[in-house]
């Protein structure tokens, strides 16, 4: 059982956000980066299937933000292996040139499962486990919040759960990439000395990002804080002053008479 | 009088004697050998420094035993004399009884018997018919009136009727001796033996006499080969354990001294002192009685956690000692002796260490089953995004650390920055006192109070991580040092003389654990400055006229001994303290320390500690203020206040917030706080 995970940074919210000054990207200069949520959950579920079915953990991610101490964190978890993908990532990069570069770094490799979150928080968009599904020729199912491997039969139950309470199970054939939701269990905890002790004995592999971005992506026109739209005017005292008060108002937008 | 000398079914008494004696202190070496082996098996650790004060410790918790006075109630408070009497009458027999042995082994050793010797028999005889009392008395308590954490197992009970059996065949041959001599005038004085020498006629009195030197003798040998294989064992581990306790500062933790051995726990990953704990148990209750946690319905029991690990050894022990040290499959039942939930239960408030008669260490086991739990991630979701906000952001708050010194906004005075200016004193303000909303107006009222006494103090600012002592007693250690260190890089960049904190958890790292990470300059608490600030003139204070209680801190309080600093200042500032019956030393926790205040209550667990602490002011009857000195305290107890519905009855104020109330006469006209 040989597991791939897509891990990414993304900005992190505890820092005010500002528009940069072209008025289509996040001002880098007050930004903090932090590991997707949903890709740990991804590695979790890795991680998770590795100690049940044996086998490896290899991390990818792109070199932005704090993408060493995510792969530090992610080999002192668990992980077997992780490769740092290297290139000029400073105005963040769409899921089309992801999905591109991780075809590009995953084209003829072998592996039964590529597991990477279902979306991140700075594009909202999801179509790069899905985009790198097809340009692979895999099968991909996302929004998924459990797997179980039938190893045997080289396929993969996965389960979905739906508005309203419900859930369905999927079957799909293995190798396959799965966007994920949650993992069956919340992201472990390593303790520092385990991460710090993982910086010096272990290392990532750095290779360069390569691979065409795949085409029809979208672009940002432009990107702006919620603007303020009007505002409440709250009317107060007796119901019969609120009354009248509000029969002006009505009267003064030429309601009514 | 030769009571050994005479055949018994052919074979010389004093040949019984003999064999009886060989087989029960035989099995009594067996046993000692056995722990000893496991001790030695154990990680080593120093105990031998402070000689002066380790005997001091004996002199007082060994032969006078203050710490079983435990004042809370009858049923508590009898047990030291109780105790006391039977240590005693143990300690007196014990003596005569190797005398006995001795000149039963050999007959005709030209020395007398210790009953023949009056002043030696009266002891025995008083002795004797005191410690029955005492026994009836404890036996009633446990029995009868059966106090909370006080178990009524079996070990309990053999004990109790063989203490009362050595006494009893002693005073029966002495009045059977009585009974012997007839009109004779008696020797000595022996007013308990007296009153049962009617029971035996002068003619049988010397057959008797002698058959009750022999169940004498018989019974206290079984004892010994029985006393190391019971909880009575504590009478002889539990002298070493005083000797061997705790003499450095309690807050200063041991740092992390894991082996690393993959997928190895057993009992050589403890120190041999941790494992001399279980064996010098006594198995009393206290611990459990002063744990907070314990009398909320928490999983925890000090006292089982201990009594688990003494199961442990002697489960895992043998095996271990068999496979010489070698690969034991020992690990499923160690985590039985440490059941995490509660483990986690632990808010080390250090109470069961304080009242514990032989000054057993509990908190260190914790410790350990702690580490081991988050070695292998295994934290609630609670405690994980705690630890990872700590990680990223160096706050528990997950707050960005830019907005650490944003309670300084609005101030009407700058704080200096401590990092570009040097300053007399160097303010650490931690956590709670910087982030938590509920507290930050006790942090300014703190700093216009230094700020009107012209105090020269600054603040780290964006500089400052949370201190780590908690994390440290999460069982995080990696998270601890990491935190020490950014703290002391932040501080050796710095110019000051002295570091004062407004946090109780962080004095008690900065002051006992950082000098081990480089960190050099004396460390005070808010209370300790602003009462010398007050007592100095530089702070002027007009009395107020309020009737307050005073919780102790526990990392204030029984951590570092600071009892007197908040109450001088509050007597200072005109308070009229009243003391709450668990005061000082007795002082009962809220509840939130050792990283308690990022978990989960057990669903449908009891009155929490610190509603019980609240419940416990407004009993009180006439306070109005309940005050503390620890922004912690400050956030359980208005949650507490809540819950219990006693808003209205009492309200919850820092120290600093009544002093500087005391300080408003004097505040500069355009200066309103």
């Amino acid at each position: 059982m040989n597991i791939v995970v897509l891990m990414k940074q993304v900005p992190d919210l505890v820092e005010e956000l500002e528009v940069d000054a072209g008025g289509t990207l996040l001002d880098r200069a007050w930004l903090r980066f932090i590991t997707s949520e949903y890709d740990d959950h991804a590695l979790e579920q890795a991680l998770l299937l590795k100690e049940q079915h044996g086998g490896t953990v290899r991390v990818l991610a792109l070199d932005m933000g704090e993408a060493d101490e995510m792969l530090f964190t992610a080999l002192a978890k668990g992980a077997d292996s992780a490769v740092k993908l290297s290139g000029d990532f400073a105005t963040g990069i769409d899921s089309h040139s992801a999905a591109g570069i991780y075809r590009h770094a995953l084209e003829g490799a072998s592996f039964d499962l590529i597991l990477t979150g279902v979306q991140a928080i700075d594009d909202l968009d999801g179509p790069a486990g899905a985009m790198l599904a097809t340009h692979l020729g895999l099968p991909y199912i996302g929004v998924v919040s459990g797997i179980d491997v039938d190893t045997a039969n080289g396929e993969a139950h996965v389960r979905k759960e739906y508005p309203g309470g419900l859930l369905a199970e999927f079957t799909v054939d293995l190798p396959a990439v799965i966007g994920i939701q949650a993992a069956m269990q919340p992201p472990r905890y390593v303790p520092i000395s385990r991460i710090r002790q993982t910086m010096k004995t272990a290392s990532i592999d750095e290779t360069a990002a390569q691979g065409e971005r795949i085409a029809g992506a979208i672009s940002v026109e432009r990107m702006y804080k919620p603007e303020r739209a009007g505002s409440a005017t709250m009317l107060e005292g007796s119901a019969d002053s609120i009354a009248e008060r509000l029969l002006d108002i009505l009267t003064e937008h030429g309601i009514g008479r | 009088m030769d009571l050994t000398a005479a055949p018994f079914l052919g074979i010389p008494e004093y040949a019984l004697l003999w064999a009886l004696s060989a087989v029960c202190i035989g099995l009594f070496a067996l046993r000692i050998a056995f722990f000893v082996r496991i001790l030695r098996l154990a990680k080593p650790e120093s105990r031998l420094h402070h000689i002066g004060k380790r005997l001091r410790m004996v002199m007082t918790d060994v032969l006078v035993q203050p710490r079983f006075f435990d004042r809370t109630s009858a049923v508590h408070a009898i047990v030291w004399p109780v105790h006391l009497v039977i240590f005693w009458g143990f300690v007196c027999y014990a003596v005569t009884f190797g005398w006995s042995l001795v000149k039963g082994l050999v007959p005709g050793l030209p020395i007398p018997w210790p009953e023949e010797i009056p002043i030696v028999a009266t002891l025995v005889d008083l002795f004797g018919g005191i410690v029955l009392v005492a026994l009836a008395i404890a036996a009633f308590r446990r029995y009868a009136l059966r106090p909370r954490g006080v178990k009524r197992t079996v070990d309990a009970g053999i004990i109790l009727v063989l203490i009362a059996l050595v006494m009893l065949t002693s005073l029966a041959g002495a009045a059977a001796g009585i009974a012997g001599r007839g009109e004779a005038t008696p020797e000595a004085w022996l007013p308990f033996a007296g009153m049962l020498a009617g029971l035996f006629t002068p003619s049988g009195a010397p057959a008797l006499q002698h058959a009750f030197w022999w169940s004498h003798m018989g019974i206290v040998l079984g004892f010994l080969a029985y006393l190391p294989y019971s909880k009575h064992f504590h009478l002889l581990a539990s002298p070493f354990g005083v000797f061997l306790g705790q003499t450095d500062a309690i807050g200063k933790m041991r740092a992390d001294d894991s082996a690393e051995v993959e997928g190895r726990f057993d009992l050589r990953d403890f120190t041999w002192r941790e494992l001399l704990t279980p064996l010098a148990c006594a198995e009393c209750g206290r611990c459990d009685r002063a744990c907070p946690s314990y009398n909320s319905g928490e999983a925890l029991s000090p006292q089982d956690l201990v009594h688990g690990l003494k199961e442990h050894v002697l489960a895992a022990g043998p095996l271990l000692l068999r496979a010489n040290g070698g690969a034991a499959a020992l690990r499923p039942a160690m985590n039985g002796a440490f059941p995490p939930d509660a483990v986690w239960a632990c808010a080390t408030c250090a109470s069961c260490m304080e009242h514990c008669p032989v000054r057993n260490e509990h908190l260190p086991l914790i410790t350990r089953a702690r580490r081991r739990l988050v070695s292998h991630g295994a934290v609630d979701a609670h405690l994980r995004d705690t630890l990872t906000a700590f990680a990223r952001y160096g706050n528990s708050f997950g707050q960005s650390e830019r907005a650490r010194a944003k309670w300084t906004q609005g101030l009407p005075f700058r704080l200096k920055d401590a990092r570009k200016e040097p300053v007399d004193v160097l303010w650490f303000v931690g956590d709670y006192a910087s982030y938590d909303v509920r507290v930050q107006n006790i942090t300014r009222a703190v700093a216009t109070l230094f700020d009107r006494a012209g105090l020269d103090v600054g603040i780290l600012y964006d500089a400052e991580r949370n201190a780590g002592n908690d994390a440290r007693r999460i069982g995080e250690e990696g998270m601890f040092e990491m935190l020490a260190e950014k703290n002391v890089a932040a501080l050796s960049h710095c110019t000051y003389n002295r570091i004062v904190t407004t946090d109780p958890h962080s004095y008690n790292t900065l002051r006992n654990e950082y000098p081990d990470y480089g960190l050099s300059a004396p460390v005070v608490h808010h209370t300790e400055l602003l009462l010398d600030l007050v007592r100095g003139g530089a702070l002027r204070v007009s009395p107020l006229s309020i009737r307050a209680t005073y919780h102790d801190p526990c990392y204030l309080g029984r951590y570092n001994g600071v009892y007197d600093a908040p109450r001088a200042l509050l007597r200072a500032v005109g308070v009229e303290l009243a003391e709450m019956p668990r005061n000082r030393r007795d002082g009962y926790c809220c509840g939130a320390g050792g990283g308690r205040i990022w978990m989960e209550d057990r669903p449908g667990s009891g009155e929490r500690p610190a509603e019980s602490r609240v419940r416990e002011a407004v009993a009180l009857g006439d306070v109005t203020v309940l005050v503390s000195a620890c922004p912690k305290d400050i956030v359980m107890f208005q949650d507490a206040l809540k819950t219990t519905g006693n808003e209205g009855a009492l309200a919850v104020r820092d120290v600093a917030e009544l002093v500087l109330q005391a300080a408003a006469a004097f505040a500069p006209a355009a200066q309103e706080v």
